[in-house]
């Protein structure tokens, strides 16, 4: 029974505290800086690319992932803890549900899913936490914000009026969510995490409104980050990724009744450098 | 059965051991949601299996806080039936519902093992099912109106059980459109 | 597909030796072609679904996608061609993302076979399997066994003889693609006329480097032809015994939605 002595290595302080978890925020909390923002229309994903050499081959290395066609992830902490739960991610969305149901996940089941890998680490043994906060945008189907207001005028009904609203989630629409080590997630309109996220936050405060169309928010995404990057910022150095309208030119078939593109994307070195001219 | 904006499901009430008629008034629709699944074939499979989807979909609706749309549902039901596939349960479901987006019909069957049959007018099943064939062949047509589509898909099915021994002794009925369900019971032979 | 439930087997098996039939399986009687031409490949079927001697199926989809450049096309038991297609899209899909590369045919074709040969042909479905990747275009055949073939052009199912026969006659070395997508559904349309287990519509999918065209009931020579007269019952034809009618804006009434106004989290470690 040599797994009775390897205890948990995340045990309460006496003050209630779980230290390991808050270590592996700090860790989070030291990471390079990565934000999202959430448009009307879409989602901006932004991260520095950052090296520790110059001789670094920068095109190599990715930090946003696609997890979904329709669902994106960038993370801030530590890149290896990062890539496992990218592939965990990726397969819970296969094997817990598009092999049972035929569709990928809705964003909050997927970040559900990826969570509960997260909580498993702070509660198991001879494991350690990870060292990560995710933010994982995805774009859902369902009623879409808009379309909410108006159906809900249309009821012409007596005493108590039926609204399409059933107190959960049948909204559709963009969604943005920042996942952390002890496996609580957080929806956002906007947020950043990393290094600098308190005052890419303050940033965003002031910057943000309900009515950003997703190139604004692609403009404060590049704005945030400027504003908290120390080396140059251009398409080699600046990560991005986007939620935005179906990209049937990346689908590569025709014909198939219902098929759309994918939703998520990274932009290519050469978008970010013409949002950067433009800045 | 398809109709214009509307959907219709329906099953006799006979459960029988061979000749041996058991009980004259034995359901085989069921509903989850706005979903409808009618189940043929060996009673005692009938009944676990509606109590799996009841289940399944209940599952569903707690995580997802929505309920199952048709064509998920279908899905669903398939790759259930398809895990047993060296052990399939002796059923063949039928499927009918609206999209809750697009309120759009919906309907499909499978085989034990999980096919599913994607149709655009009718899908039948059972041990009438080859008298349902003909007779849905027969009445069928597109667009229908909800109380045209339900005298068309109760004449198929009343006159089909007529010619088979082993259904009958009255039907249910289910009319399904975007805001109302009409379930009726018909007066089916005895016999 | 890694956990068959085998627990209803041994129950089935003693249910069948009691003289219970069991029950039938939709098969896809199927006629189904590949044929390689000049910058591409094509894969053709026919339409219809049996089960016994009944059409199951008058318009079902024999052509499987695995990824935008992969697809494959099924006969054999339909529920085996399905779901061993979308497994291995699924395992794919996955390696694709985590490799970062397009997936391969050659990938796909040894998945395919290691899993069918791993179930002893108990998992019923064969397929041909066409696609172009990095490497270039290529046709396979697999079997139920797990034995494949690469050959420049291809038939299987009932109707694969029927099918054969025209490719035999007509097949011509660097075909273009008009000419492959006349010969394939050529060959289908031979099946669906001449063997039982194949009818209906004839799909294509037309593979090239750049990108797949599907083109679904490409040929549709069985149309039904309309009906002249209508057998259309007048409303109250059926005897009904009771009807209950439930609408929708009734069920509110019963339930209520109140937004709960959240207190602040305090259940958190971290903020």
């Amino acid at each position: 029974m040599a797994d009775r002595y390897s205890f948990s290595l995340t045990t309460f302080s006496p003050s209630g505290k779980l230290v390991q978890i808050e270590y592996a925020l700090n860790a989070v909390n030291q990471g390079i800086t990565a934000l999202g923002i959430k448009a009307t229309n879409g989602i901006v994903l932004a991260t520095e690319k950052k090296s520790s050499s110059p001789l670094a081959d920068q095109s190599s290395l990715s930090k946003i992932s696609n997890i979904t066609p329709n669902i994106g992830m960038v993370y801030s902490g530590m890149g290896p803890d990062y890539r496992i739960l990218v592939d965990r991610a990726r397969k819970v969305s296969h094997t817990g549900y598009k092999r049972i149901y035929n569709e990928y996940p809705p964003t909050r089941i997927l970040v559900q899913d990826v969570a509960r890998v997260m909580q498993e680490a702070t509660q198991s043994a001879g494991v350690r936490p990870y060292g990560v906060s995710l933010l994982v945008a995805g774009w859902d189907e369902g009623i879409e914000p808009e379309e909410e207001e108006d159906s809900d005028d249309s009821d012409d009904s007596e005493v108590k009026k039926p609204t399409k609203k059933t107190g959960g989630v049948q909204k559709g629409g963009p969604m943005l969510y920042q996942v952390d080590p002890s496996g609580s997630y957080y929806p956002w309109k906007a947020t950043a995490i990393g290094k600098s996220a308190t005052k890419a936050k303050t940033f965003l405060e002031k910057r943000y409104s309900e009515e950003l169309e997703l190139e604004d928010a692609i403009h404060i995404a590049l704005l945030t980050l400027k504003d908290n990057i120390e080396g140059e910022m251009n398409g080699d150095t600046i990560e991005i990724g986007i939620v935005g309208a179906p990209a049937d030119h990346l689908l590569g078939i025709d014909g198939v009744d219902g098929a759309v593109g994918p939703r998520f994307r990274k932009l290519t070195p050469q978008e970010i450098e013409d949002y950067l001219t433009s800045l | 059965m398809v109709g214009k904006d509307c959907v219709a499901i329906a099953c006799d009430l006979r459960l029988g051991v061979q000749a041996l008629t058991v009980s004259n008034n034995f359901p085989k629709i069921f509903q989850y949601g706005d979903v409808f699944l009618g189940l043929t074939g060996l009673a005692t499979d009938v009944n676990t299996v509606s109590d799996v989807f009841r289940y399944k979909t209940n599952m569903y609706r707690l995580r997802e806080e929505r309920d199952i749309a048709p064509r998920t549902f279908a899905n669903l039901v398939s790759s259930s039936l398809y895990e047993r596939r060296f052990g399939p349960y002796f059923v063949s479901p039928v499927v009918a519902g609206l999209d809750p987006k697009t309120s759009k019909p919906f309907i499909c069957g499978f085989d034990s093992i999980g096919c599913i049959d994607f149709a655009k007018d009718f899908i039948v099943s059972g041990t009438a099912s080859e008298q349902l064939f003909g007779m849905c062949e027969g009445l069928w047509e597109p667009d229908m109106e909800p109380d045209a589509l339900f005298e068309t898909i109760s004449q198929a099915l009343l006159n089909a059980v007529d010619r088979d021994a082993l259904s009958g002794w009255g039907a249910h009925v289910y009319i399904i459109e975007k805001d109302k369900v009409t379930k009726r019971l018909l007066k089916g032979r005895q016999d | 597909m890694p956990g068959f439930d085998f627990s209803n087997y041994n129950r089935n098996a003693a249910l069948h030796a009691r003289g219970v039939p069991l029950p039938k399986a939709t098969s896809t009687g199927t006629t189904i072609v590949g044929c390689i031409f000049d910058g591409g490949v094509v894969i053709a079927a026919d339409t219809r679904a049996t089960s016994g001697p009944i059409v199951a199926d008058k318009n079902c989809e024999k052509l499987h996608y695995i990824s935008p450049q992969i697809w494959c096309a099924g006969a054999g038991t339909a529920a085996d061609t399905e779901f061993t297609t979308a497994l291995i899209s699924s395992q794919l899909e996955l390696h694709s993302l985590s490799t970062g590369r397009k997936p391969r045919v050659v990938t796909c074709m040894t998945l395919l076979k290691q899993h069918l040969f791993r179930y002893q042909g108990h998992i019923g479905a064969y397929l041909v399997v066409a696609g172009c990747d990095p490497t270039g275009t290529h046709l396979f055949t697999v079997h139920a066994h797990g034995s494949t073939d690469k050959l420049p052009y291809v038939t299987m199912g009932s109707g694969s003889l029927a099918a054969m026969s025209v490719f035999e006659t007509q097949w011509k070395p660097q075909l273009s693609e008009e000419d492959a997508i006349k010969l394939a559904s050529d060959a289908i349309m031979a099946g669906i006329f001449n063997d039982l287990g194949s009818g209906s519509n004839v799909d294509v999918a037309v593979i090239t480097k750049d990108k797949t065209t599907l083109k679904r009931n490409f040929i549709r020579p069985n149309e039904k032809s309309a009906k002249l007269q209508s057998y259309a019952f007048p409303k109250g034809t059926t005897a009904v015994l009771n009807e209950k009618v439930i609408k929708k804006n009734d069920i509110g009434r019963y339930v209520t939605v109140e937004e709960v106004p959240l207190d602040e989290e305090k259940m958190d470690v971290d903020t």
